[in-house]
């Protein structure tokens, strides 16, 4: 496992930041099923470990079949661990005072589709224990704040995924919990959809709520979390910041170009590539009639070639460096990780 | 007891708006109304009939219910995921499959007063105030009573297996336990190992008989709902017996409830 922070466990990390700090935690939190009739054994998690800290929105990534889900209904005490434990504020789950601190909105939910949105939020209110004037308060809260005001008489049957979505986010604040897991709060919706979700988290945390969320959709993780973590074959790869996680290196410059005049090929040749010094070795043309649009290896030497380039007459339209990005990191622990998998 | 309440509540609500239980509602009623025609086809016995056919449609269709709708509730739940989003809140395995079960009775009582008015409604037409008596309260009463025991059953199977085989046990245990003396007699003739396994499953199984004693000898007396029926104090008896069956069936399904994974 990689971690970006810390460079070895995530409790050492923990340690630093103070136990006060940590409002979730997951220890060795491993999940083996037997399934079917000859009760084949599938090791769904094994040993996962990691704390989510007050305040943070902290990102669980993994491809489909990673343990995500599995790893979250432990959390949620859905589902029983073979070994490990999980706690929120200190207490083991499924502790009742565990639970009453944490929201919970599961993958595809599904909701009661008799009632409507504001019999459902009561429903939730009273599972919390809340008095009926204060469920009718948050209710209405809530139903303006994921707004769906407009649809509070209609059932949850005539719901659209995305509406659905929402109620499930209104449910999982109903008992105002300070930790909010959401289990692929994204999936299936539209771009607008994904980015009310996203906006919904975003307001989650300025408002001071730790939020657990997974996911595989990197753009919205690299637009909301402090943290993430990286689940391959139920096994934890990395954990940490971005920054910390996301190496810092150079892994090509994309140089763009406008060429002086047509002559033949690249160098040499005729065309648009007229007057544009030699290639260095591992640099590859990128797609683009009226510009030049090169992808230079992380060795090449950038400036010697844009001085070759500016020699020839060629215009530098830009010049982009790649970094690593959270695709290129979630793509190489996923390989790594199916690589390790029996 | 707020979260059980919820959970009853919504059960209730659940089955309030469930076009299946009106059907079924629907053809009760039908067959107690049809008794008043039965009745005007009878000689004399016309008070009589209407009294046997709508308790009979009382019963049949009370334990028809209560085994549609408990053999779907808790796997309903699982199936459509619904329970992942409720058990995750403060509360209980076992708060949640009382409240389920407090939820079913609602609607079952429900039912059985609504079916009760009708078969007194059609009484009434038929012999006026006089055709009201204790014997029907009582009656409606232990066939209540039948219905939850009959509840926790299906219940218990429906906490771990599909809703079509637990119907198939709920009916089998309905069956047999309202046979109960006479699959008693049946292994006392066989003897043997197969008389004293008979003997253990009657032991085990519910005694359904009790809430249907009309026409049956109780000690020295003879029970009708046509005439003497049964003492307060057999009620109470058989009332301690179906809450106490229940509570142990019930028990035995929050128990394999509470260590289910929800996958």
């Amino acid at each position: 496992m990689t971690d970006g922070e810390s460079g070895g466990a995530d409790g050492d990390d923990d340690a630093r930041a103070g136990s006060a700090a940590v409002v979730l935690r997951a220890v060795e939190l491993a999940k083996t099923f037997h399934l079917g009739f000859f009760r084949r054994r599938v090791d769904a998690v094994r040993g996962i470990s990691f704390s989510v800290r007050r305040g943070e929105i902290f990102g669980f990534l993994g491809p489909n079949g990673a343990g995500k889900t599995t790893t979250l209904k432990m959390l949620m005490g859905l589902i029983f661990p073979s070994r490990g434990r999980a706690e929120v504020l200190g207490r083991p789950v499924p502790d009742r005072e565990a639970k009453r601190r944490i929201g919970y909105l599961p993958e595809t939910p599904y909701f009661y589709e008799y009632l409507t949105p504001e019999e459902f939020l009561d429903f939730a209110g009273a599972l919390c224990d809340l008095p009926a004037a204060v469920r009718r308060r948050r209710a209405d809260a809530l139903l303006a704040r994921v707004g769906l005001d407009h649809a509070r008489g209609r059932p949850l049957r005539k719901f659209s995924k995305g509406m659905l979505q929402r109620i499930g986010i209104a449910q999982a604040l109903m008992g105002d919990p300070d930790v909010v897991v959401l289990d692929e709060p994204m999936t299936g919706l539209d771009p607008l959809g994904r980015k009310d979700i996203r906006d919904l988290i975003l307001e989650l945390g300025r408002a001071g709520k730790t939020v657990l969320f997974s996911t595989h959709i990197l753009p919205d993780v690299e637009m909301t979390c402090d943290r993430v973590a990286i689940v391959v074959g139920g096994k934890l790869r990395s954990v940490g910041s971005l920054a910390a996680l996301l190496s810092a290196r150079v892994l090509s410059t994309e140089v763009v170009l406008r060429p002086a005049r047509a002559q033949d090929g690249p160098g040499s040749g005729t065309g648009i590539d007229a007057g544009l010094p030699r290639l260095p070795p591992g640099a590859r043309r990128l797609p683009g009639d009226a510009e030049v649009a090169l992808e230079l290896p992380a060795e090449a030497d950038v400036d010697e070639f844009l001085r070759a380039a500016l020699a020839g007459g060629a215009a530098v339209v830009s010049v982009t460096p790649r970094r690593e990005s959270l695709e290129d990191l979630f793509v190489r622990q996923a390989v790594a990780g199916e690589g390790a998998t029996p | 007891m707020r979260r059980i309440l919820a959970v009853a509540k919504n059960t209730f609500r659940e089955a309030a708006r469930n076009k299946v239980l009106y059907s079924l509602l629907f053809f009760a009623v039908a067959l107690i109304l049809s008794a008043l025609a039965l009745g005007q086809l009878s000689v004399h016995e016309d008070r009589r009939m209407i009294r046997d056919v709508g308790l009979f449609g009382v019963d049949v269709f009370s334990v028809a219910i209560a085994i549609f709708v408990g053999v779907n509730l808790l796997y309903k739940e699982l199936a459509l995921k619904t329970v992942y989003t409720i058990l995750p809140k403060p509360i209980a395995r076992w708060e949640f499959v009382l409240g389920k079960w407090l939820g079913v009775m609602a609607t079952l009582i429900a039912q059985i007063v609504i079916m009760g008015l009708v078969l007194g409604a059609t009484l009434m037409v038929q012999g006026g105030w006089d055709a009201l008596d204790e014997a029907l309260a009582k009656a409606l009463w232990l066939l209540l009573m039948n219905v939850t025991i009959v509840t926790s059953v299906a219940m218990l199977f429906s906490s771990f297996s599909s809703p079509f085989l637990s119907g198939l046990f709920s009916l089998g245990v309905f069956v047999v336990g309202r046979s109960i003396p006479d699959v008693r007699a049946l292994g006392e003739r066989i003897g043997g190992w197969a008389g004293r396994a008979v003997a253990a499953a009657c032991a085990v199984l519910p005694n359904l008989h009790l809430f249907t004693p009309s026409g049956s000898a109780l000690g020295a007396e003879h029970v009708s709902v046509h005439g003497a029926f049964v003492r307060a104090s057999y009620l109470g008896w058989t009332t301690a017996y179906a809450i106490g069956y229940s509570a142990v069936v019930l028990v035995c399904a929050m128990l394999i409830f509470r260590r289910r994974d929800f996958i």
